[in-house]
């Protein structure tokens, strides 16, 4: 007997994904995730812009990683041109991003996983059934969107980030209800651990390879080195070597292997590798999750993003006192001396690292650029995942496997909006 | 009617218009696009003219604390591209139900749908809805939603006059029975 299970357009994942599962006399005999969406030509609109148009321009490749499109973009673009960042400017960068990193991790447990816990399709109806629970997502996605206002200038795009430095500046006062209401989101934060901690995960391990930046003096979420769980530092112009992109005939994203047959970055992946940065409440979220590095239950990234919100909200706090003990003066952003040049730039969005590598001509035009989002490296570990997964859980009934399959896409919290990018390349 | 609640009415009821797209995915920005005409129009100082590129879930944290809020964005509605309609709550009610309203991805449907259920729309909702040709990447809007920009964003600022001129007719009248009154 033969069961095939496809899901079209899985929902609550940014962008659209097929699962397809086939089963051949109580075997296994094939399972991909797809990538279905028409590929976006971000790399190409780059081309022949002027380097200042760059982050304003990848900044829109994401509604949801905006922030961090921006900040690697600046990143490639400073570290090609030599552009040093004063420490407020640096301050202010970290700030605005745990304010995206906040808001993308809230919309992910609250909006898209927790419902397959309450048994149901949406929010929506959470919104009847347990309203303080969606309210309280929605309280904290506010303070999220103020954090990244208060800095940028403006919800989702930050036009105000720009090639070495700002063009807005948040006042004392700003600053200072916006640390009084991060102390008060504690509450909902406490709230938040305790609800995931409570929430019968999927039991399921499979080690692998976990590749995240990783920094000296902090958890990196700006810049930093790549690190291997499997061993191995990397400086991030050497992001090739990590990456390895090839093509499969199935998806219309590229695929990417270290030193296995698959890689996984994300928040599970920056929990392993820089665990002992967390801010120790976070660790104390941690152990109230039962996690403790190295996690190998991929289902855990959603606990790992709930570990990072705990952390972000306290580094958060930190930050600001920072800058209310120095003041935050306008600056005006570093001048840059144009030449030919390149430059990579990473960070750590939500969904993991992001490498964005661009190459300006004289006139400060772009002449090349090459962008590797977080999601396309995560689809060969999540095969790999479903692969093991399937043949555990046979026996269930159908729509249990279609379920399982579906929270296991959910768990990578997969952007796939932002991942197609490949019919350019293949021109490159 | 006392003095002071004929001078609360004096102050128009604020409106928000909120303009819905990603100004880099072609017709997509048609919302974002009409907010800028409508910047360069003198407004009435009670309008807040508002772009947001996806708002999604965080729909009812923008409606919040607005009782009028006007929404502009591209949605497919099996129109010619370029036309344009106005729907009101009561309309919009009837195409979530239907599950009619469908799109961006998660979307102003499921945002509005969740604004529903946690009470949150608000008295006065409007959709100025606009048939996009080409939803791509690519900065520019399609020739057909370009040129019928202006005629969308008038329509809008008619809307917008013709609720401020109101407002000062009721105020006016509440002065004159207040008058009467006292």
């Amino acid at each position: 007997m033969s069961q095939r299970i496809e899901v079209h357009h899985v929902t609550r994942v940014e962008g659209h994904g097929d699962i397809i599962v086939e089963i051949a006399d109580g075997k296994l005999k094939e399972c991909r995730f797809e990538v279905v969406e028409t590929p976006r030509f971000f790399e190409a609109m780059l081309r022949g812009r002027h380097y200042l148009e760059a982050s304003h321009i990848t900044s829109r490749i994401c509604g949801i990683c905006a922030t961090g499109h921006a900040t690697a973009s600046l990143r490639a673009t400073e570290a090609a041109l030599g552009v040093e960042l004063s420490e407020q400017t640096q301050l202010l960068r970290k700030l605005t991003f745990h304010g995206e990193i906040l808001d993308s991790h809230i919309l992910h447990v609250y909006m898209l996983v927790a419902p397959d816990f309450f048994g149901v399709g949406s929010v929506i109806p959470l919104a009847t059934t347990h309203r303080e629970v969606v309210l309280r997502a929605l309280r904290m996605k506010k303070l999220s969107g103020d954090l990244c206002a208060a800095v940028t200038g403006r919800h989702t795009h930050p036009i105000a980030m720009t090639v070495g430095g700002f063009t807005h500046f948040p006042t004392h006062g700003e600053l200072k209800a916006l640390r009084q209401r991060l102390v008060e989101c504690r509450q909902d934060v406490d709230a938040t651990v305790e609800l995931a901690a409570s929430l019968p995960w999927p039991q399921f391990e499979r080690d692998t390879e976990y590749i995240s930046l990783t920094k000296p003096d902090e958890y990196a979420f700006i810049d930093g080195d790549f690190k291997s769980s499997d061993g191995g530092v990397y400086p991030k112009e050497r992001y090739k070597e990590i990456t390895n992109e090839y093509l499969v005939p199935t998806s219309t994203a590229k695929w990417t292997r270290h030193k296995r047959e698959s890689y996984m970055v994300g928040a599970l992946a920056r929990f392993n590798n820089n665990y002992d940065q967390l801010h120790p409440r976070a660790k104390d979220a941690a152990a109230k999750l039962g996690m403790r590095p190295k996690v190998t239950n991929p289902f855990l990234n959603t606990g790992a993003q709930v570990v990072e919100i705990v952390h972000c909200v306290e580094d958060s706090i930190a930050i600001i006192d920072q800058l209310l003990e120095r003041g935050v003066k306008p600056e005006k952003p570093t001048p840059v001396q144009l030449r030919d040049c390149e430059g990579v730039g990473v960070c750590e969005v939500p969904r993991g690292a992001l490498i964005h590598h661009y190459w300006i001509g004289e006139d400060g035009k772009l002449t090349g650029a090459n962008c590797i989002i977080p999601t396309n490296q995560n689809i060969a570990n999540l095969e790999a995942d479903m692969r093991q997964r399937v043949p555990q859980i046979l026996d269930k009934p159908v729509e249990d496997i279609r379920l399982d399959m579906e929270m296991l896409v959910r768990a990578y919290d997969p952007c796939i909006s932002c991942s197609v990018h490949v019919l350019k390349v293949e021109e490159r | 009617m006392t003095t002071r609640q004929a001078d609360e009415r004096r102050v128009p009821q604020p409106v928000l218009v909120l303009g819905i797209g990603n100004t880099v995915m072609g017709d997509d920005g048609a919302g974002v696009r009409a907010i800028e005409r409508l910047a360069e129009l003198p407004l009435p100082p009670h309008v807040r003219l508002q772009a947001a590129p996806l708002p999604g879930w965080d729909l009812p944290n923008w409606l919040e604390g607005w009782d009028a809020v006007i929404l502009v964005d591209a949605v497919k509605m099996n129109q010619p591209p370029g036309a344009w309609r106005r729907l009101t709550l009561e309309e919009i009610r009837l195409l979530l139900e239907d599950g009619a309203l469908s799109l961006h991805q998660p979307g102003l449907a499921a945002g509005l749908a969740l604004a529903q259920a946690l009470d949150r729309l608000p008295k006065s909702l409007t959709l100025y809805g606009i048939e996009p040709a080409e939803i791509a990447p690519g900065s520019g809007l399609s020739p057909a939603v370009e040129t019928s920009l202006p005629d969308l964003a008038a329509g809008i600022y008619r809307e917008l006059i013709a609720a401020a001129l109101e407002s000062r007719r009721q105020t006016k009248q509440v002065a004159i029975e207040s008058n009467k009154e006292g």
